[in-house]
Parts: structure tokens; C-alpha cells; sequence
């Protein structure tokens, strides 16, 4: 039975492969904060974000970006941050937001 | 008047001028060109006879150091003064004796080699006792320093700076050098007589036979090559901080301003990293220290600094929280450079805070206190709750302007090293202030009253909430019994060492029950852990750094750990048995307190939701 194509899908460009070389630039945002691998994108980041007030900034999304290795999306969304710091302190898995927002921001 | 074995010496005092000539040339043409005006207008002035004292009380008595920890103190004055004394008396001497000035610098340095045997009227007596008194000076803190290697705990030390090879080479260069001064003058004492009550004792002792004949040449040569050597180190080593801090002490008195940018090869910056010598007294203030994995305390950081070496994992994790930079004897602005350099990693890092709309004002209110209560003010309302509740029972009015919206203050940002893109930010936080006709401005949080304070030049005063409530009780506006109440304050990083504001929130405590002493207070607090200073320090590390803190501050069993700061009140209470309250949360408690008896939990609750 051929699976029925209702137009959806996910791009492949999208797609979570963790056999896919990440480009350098990605590797090295992991290296410099290791912690950044912690994060469940449990979302308590973006439930305080004095920039996710203004705009649609939400840290954890940004995160799923690195691990997608989508890096052009990365650092224009990264800007919006104030690094204000709340994130962190809610944060459940100890993730060094701040310092991954000045790394995504770099890019 | 010339021996070969003056040659070491001379040739490694040479190449040390010439070396720190260029240097210096060097790094003072690195200066702006404000700053530069600044010098030739200070040259002669009162300042430089105020920088010459200044030397003389920190480069070679070591005041600051003294007042600290008197033992370490005496080590570096015993050896600085001594051996400033030790020229002073050899120039004096030679000048005495030979009734000229000019002579050759080798001659003062190996006169008695020269002149074994010198009479004179009383003076004679004087000047023999005067250098020997000298040289014990230099070798008791010889001797202390020493035994700082062997155990430094002797010399009330928990740490002390890994040093390098290079560095070691030239310490033990430094040693030897007055070790075989002793030597090499007794065995002239020995053989030919004079000395003072040290060489002539020794001479007799040691030297006296005819077989230690042989023995009096090598040990001066050996004594000038210790010298020469050390002296060819000096400028490649930290000993470059001897000179250096000498010229730091007058650049300041001289009124230099701090300079933009990160270019500690240049300029005020290069004479700051090289003055710093390594001594470790920033390490015991560290509230990181042996927790991290990287040690990133300010001693080693200036070193990688200076050697040019990668500092972005120690520039990164360090907390910022200024301890090192009150502890430093040399003042250096430890505080500053780490920003700078930040700001020189993530030069890269782009923000863009354009969304920010601009605050609609279409009447000005007026009211006796704008309140601002920050970001992190809005994680924990109760605080906020509590100190509107303590405006109310004082009949202040007051606008709560961030409490339904709120945009950071920017100093986190600056923090980061991103000072210039928090423009935006500030902009928004000043329209927002002056679309308000306010008396004064009153935060709940250190960071953004130190940042409001030094940056953003507002047109009314900014006050913290501790200084506010502490003016409110003094007009008897607030009263307050006395109660049984032990209480432990917990001094936030950007109130105390960074706005130096110790006595109000004591004396707002003092009021309302006993303020138990602990450790390291005021200037020497320890960081919560979580200052937003640090950027990549680990979570593991931060927790740890909490616990110690906790642990000295529940040295004398309060009943409450008190702070005045958003960011140590959740993060020590996380680890804190004993309740962390808010200053106002307190003192709203104590309206509310029968004597003796402590609110409970729910009764609490139900006086913030009333």
C-alpha cells in the first residue's frame, strides 16, 4: 500500500540527522558551551523572556536550530536577546544560555 | 677601582635599562592622546610627589598588603625596603668615603670587596651597622619566603600562584643573590678584617682560615653573576612588576583615564598587566577558587594575558563579582580588563533591539518614587509585593513602571562585553523614566542600581530599596521594634563592592533584631554564585560556589539569611536550610511579628496576599 502524499512532509533540509556533519561553526558553538547539549526544550525559557515579550524570540527553538545545523536562521534570530538572564535561572538543566546566545550571535 | 667579576653584574643592569627603556617607550607612546596631555601636565606637579610617597608605602612598605595579612606583609616589605636600603646605604657609603658622587654603580655593589677595612668618625660605625642591619632584613624575608614555599599556610595562605619554569629560574636567581652577598662580604671579613655585626661575626666563624683565601674571588663572582642574571630576567619575567608598579602608581597619580578598547600590549593596559606579580592574594578572595575546572582567577588571567597566550575560557568564566579586584594590593583594574577582553572575544556578536517600541507618555504622573524592580524582580514578585506594602504602611507614593512589561537594564549585556548594543535598551529605560514626574528613582536590584547610577545620567536620583527604606525608618516613617531576631546579611556583588553600599541595609537590620558576623564580609563577601558575570562557568561549579557561601553564612546560626538582590535571594535559597528573605520581605515580617515568634510559611503567604 503506497502511502498517500497530502502534501506534507518534512524537508529534508529540516530534518534531525544525526549522521549529518555539522558545519564547523556549530561544532565549535558546542565546544565552547558544552552545556547547550542539555537542553529539552522543556520551553521554561521562553515563559519569562523579557525579548520574547516584544518578539517571537524563544531560546529553546534556537537551540533545536543548532542541532538541526541550520545556521543562517541562527544568529538573526539570536539578536533579539538582552541577555537579561531570567532564562537561566529558570532553566531545569543548567543550560549557560547567555553564553550560548553571545556564541549563536557570533555566527 | 676594577675587578672582571664586576662584569656579570654591569653587563645584565645594562641590558635590563636598555630593555625596559624601550619597553616603556614603547607602551607610553601606546597611550591616547588625552592621556598623554595629561603626563606632561602632571610632570611637575604636586601629584608626582604624592606618587613618590605612594611608592614608597606600597612598592616598598607594602601598607595594603600589611593591613591585610601582617606576616605576608613583612615578607614583601623586609625584602623590598631591604634591599632599597641596601642601595641607598651602598650609594651613601661610597659617597662618604670617597667624597664623590659619580662613581661607577658597581663600586656601592661590591665595596666592601673594594674597601674591606673603613674608618671614619662615628659615622663609620653607623654606616657598617646600617648595611648589615639591611642584609638581615632582605634574608629574614628570605627566610619567610622560604618557608611560604615549603608550607604557605605559615604565612596565612590557602593558595599561592603556580608559577613557570622561567619565572622559577629567575626567583632562584633572586634567592641566591643575598645568601652570597653574605658570603662573599664575610670571606672578605675573614681575610682582611672590618665587616659589621653580621659579615664580622661570620667572616670569624666561617672564614677565617688562611685555606678560605681561595674561596673570597669565586664568591663574589658568584654574587655578580646571581645579580646579572636576575637582572638580565627581570624585564622577561614577573619581576617586570617591580619597575612597572612604580610607573602604574605615578600614571595614576598623574590622573590617567581608562582606556577603550583591549590592548594590553599597549598603553595604560600594558603597564597594568605587567605591574601585577603574581602574588596570589586575589586567589584566597576568589569565591571560585579550586572549584572550577579552569583556573581562572585574576592572577592567572593577567599572566595568560600578558604572555599573549588564549584567554577566552578564563575571561568567560570568571563571575565578575570584583572580589579580586577589592583584594588587589596594586590595584589594578581587574574588574575592567576582563570586560574589555570580553568585549574583544564577541566583537563578533551582533545584537539588534529595534523592536523596542518607544514608550507611549501621554500624562506625567507625579509621584514620590518611580519603583523599577528589573527583570529578575519579576521572577519573584514578593519581593516587589513587599516593598510597595512597606511604601503604603509609610505613606509614599509611588509608580511601579516595569510591572507589566520590562526591558533588561543593560548592564548584563555589558557584562557580556556587549556595552555598546544595550544603546537601544537604555534609550527605552530612560523614556520610561522621564514619561514619569518622579523625586527619586528606587530599583530592587543591585545590578540595575549600580547600572542606572553609573550609566544612564538621569535627571533625579537612583536609590536602592535598602537605602530607601533605611531613609524612611530614620524620618520614623517605618517604625520597627526591636526583636529576637538573628540575622545574617549577605552582601550582593554589585551593591557592596560595586556601589559600596555596606551600612544601610546593616543598619535597616541593626533596627529590627542582631546582625551575626561571619567570615568574609563587605568588601571580601562572597559571590552567591550565580552573578551574571560569569558566562561559561558550569552549573556544577556555580552550586558550589552557592554551598560555600551558605556555609559561611550560616556559621552563627541565624534564624534568617538576608539579602537585598534578586539574583542571591533564589539562588541561595536553593541551597539554604535556614529561610533567605529579601530586605523589605523582612521587614514587611517583622510589622507582622509577635516578639519571639516567627511567621510561619502560610502565615507569610497570607500577608503578601493581603
Amino acid at each position: 500500500m503506497s502511502v498517500r502524499d497530502f502534501g506534507y512532509s518534512v524537508s529534508d533540509q529540516r530534518a534531525v540527522d544525526l549522521d549529518r556533519k555539522m558545519p564547523d561553526e556549530l561544532e565549535r558553538v558546542y565546544l565552547q558551551e558544552p552545556s547547550l547539549r542539555n537542553c529539552i526544550a522543556c520551553g521554561n525559557c521562553a515563559a519569562l523572556c523579557s525579548a520574547g515579550s516584544f518578539t517571537g524570540f524563544q531560546f529553546y527553538r534556537l537551540n533545536v536550530l543548532v542541532s538541526r545545523g541550520l545556521l543562517s536562521e541562527l544568529a538573526k534570530k539570536a539578536e533579539a536577546c538582552m541577555l537579561c538572564g531570567k532564562c537561566q535561572m529558570a532553566c531545569p538543566r543548567g543550560v549557560n544560555i547567555r553564553h550560548g546566545i553571545m556564541l549563536m550571535a557570533q555566527l | 677601582m676594577f675587578h672582571p667579576f664586576v662584569l656579570p653584574f654591569s653587563i645584565g643592569f645594562t641590558v635590563m635599562l636598555v630593555v625596559l627603556a624601550v619597553r616603556y617607550a614603547y607602551w607610553l607612546r601606546g597611550l591616547s592622546l588625552v592621556n598623554r596631555k595629561r603626563c606632561l601636565a602632571n610632570l611637575f606637579s604636586i601629584q608626582t610627589l604624592r606618587g613618590v610617597s605612594e611608592i614608597l608605602r606600597e612598592s616598598l612598605l607594602h601598607l595594603k598588603i600589611y593591613k591585610t595579612n601582617p606576616v605576608l606583609g613583612f615578607m614583601h616589605m623586609s625584602l623590598a625596603f631591604g634591599w632599597f636600603l641596601l642601595i641607598v646605604g651602598g650609594k651613601l657609603e661610597t659617597w662618604y668615603y670617597t667624597g664623590d658622587f659619580a662613581n661607577p654603580i658597581y663600586y656601592a655593589i661590591f665595596f666592601r670587596y673594594f674597601e674591606p677595612v673603613t674608618s671614619g668618625f662615628w659615622m663609620n660605625g653607623v654606616m657598617v651597622f646600617f648595611m648589615d642591619f639591611s642584609l638581615l632584613l632582605v634574608l629574614t624575608g628570605l627566610a619567610l619566603a622560604l618557608a611560604k614555599r615549603i608550607r604557605k599556610k605559615l604565612v596565612g595562605m590557602q593558595n599561592t600562584t603556580r608559577h613557570s619554569v622561567g619565572n622559577r629560574v629567575a626567583l632562584t636567581f633572586l634567592w641566591l643573590i643575598f645568601p652570597l652577598r653574605l658570603m662573599a662580604e664575610s670571606a672578605t671579613a675573614g681575610q682582611h678584617g672590618g665587616g659589621g655585626f653580621l659579615t664580622a661575626s661570620f667572616g670569624e666563624w666561617l672564614f677565617s682560615g688562611t685555606w678560605a683565601a681561595s674561596f673570597e674571588v669565586p664568591l663574589w663572582w658568584a654574587y655578580s653573576f646571581s645579580l646579572g642574571l636576575f637582572f638580565l630576567a627581570l624585564p622577561f619575567s614577573r619581576y617586570l612588576h617591580i619597575p612597572t608598579e612604580m610607573v602604574l602608581i605615578l600614571l595614576k597619580q598623574w590622573d590617567i583615564k581608562q582606556e577603550t578598547g583591549f590592548r594590553p600590549q599597549k598603553g595604560l593596559q600594558a603597564f597594568e598587566v605587567h605591574a601585577c606579580s603574581s602574588c596570589g592574594v586575589c586567589l584566597d578572595a576568589c569565591p571560585g577558587i579550586n572549584l572550577a575546572h579552569d583556573a581562572f582567577q585574576a592572577s592567572y588571567f593577567v599572566k595568560a594575558v600578558r604572555e599573549n597566550r588564549e584567554v577566552q575560557s578564563l575571561a568567560t568564566s570568571c563571575l565578575n563579582c570584583g572580589a579580586c579586584n577589592s583584594a588587589c594590593p596594586v590595584g589594578i583594574h581587574l574588574e575592567g580588563l576582563r570586560l574589555d577582553c570580553r568585549s574583544q572575544i564577541f566583537e563578533q556578536s551582533q545584537f539588534n533591539h529595534s523592536y523596542l517600541p518607544v514608550p507611549m507618555v501621554l500624562w506625567r504622573e507625579t509621584t514620590e518614587v518611580i519603583l523599577y524592580t528589573g527583570c529578575m524582580g519579576r521572577m519573584q514578585p514578593k519581593t516587589s509585593i513587599a516593598f510597595k506594602a512597606l511604601l503604603t504602611e509609610a505613606g509614599i507614593s509611588f509608580v511601579h513602571i516595569d510591572e507589566k512589561a520590562g526591558v533588561c537594564c543593560g548592564r548584563p549585556l555589558a557584562l557580556a562585553g556587549a556595552k555598546d548594543q544595550a544603546v537601544k535598551m537604555m534609550t527605552y529605560n530612560r523614556d520610561l523614566i522621564n514619561g514619569h514626574n518622579g523625586k527619586v528613582l528606587v530599583t530592587t536590584c543591585p545590578i540595575c542600581y549600580r547600572y542606572f547610577s553609573e550609566e544612564y545620567q538621569l535627571d533625579i536620583p537612583v536609590q536602592h530599596h535598602s537605602q530607601f527604606l533605611w531613609e524612611l525608618m530614620n524620618k520614623g516613617l517605618l517604625k520597627r521594634e526591636m526583636q529576637t531576631l538573628k540575622l545574617a546579611y549577605h552582601d550582593p556583588c554589585d551593591l557592596g563592592r560595586g556601589s559600596g553600599c555596606y551600612e544601610p541595609p546593616r543598619n535597616v537590620l541593626s533596627a529590627i533584631g542582631q546582625l551575626v558576623a561571619n567570615q568574609k564580609e563587605r568588601d571580601k563577601a562572597l559571590c552567591c554564585g550565580n552573578n551574571l558575570g560569569s558566562l561559561s562557568l558550569t552549573e556544577t561549579t556555580r552550586q558550589q560556589i552557592t554551598a560555600k557561601t551558605v556555609e559561611v553564612l550560616t556559621q552563627n546560626k541565624p534564624d534568617y539569611i538576608v539579602t537585598a538582590c534578586p539574583l542571591c535571594k533564589p539562588t541561595l535559597s536553593k541551597q539554604s536550610r535556614v529561610p533567605v528573605k529579601d530586605l523589605a520581605e523582612l521587614l514587611l515580617l517583622t510589622k507582622h511579628h509577635a516578639k519571639g515568634h516567627p511567621v510561619s510559611a502560610q502565615q507569610y503567604q497570607k500577608i503578601l496576599d493581603s
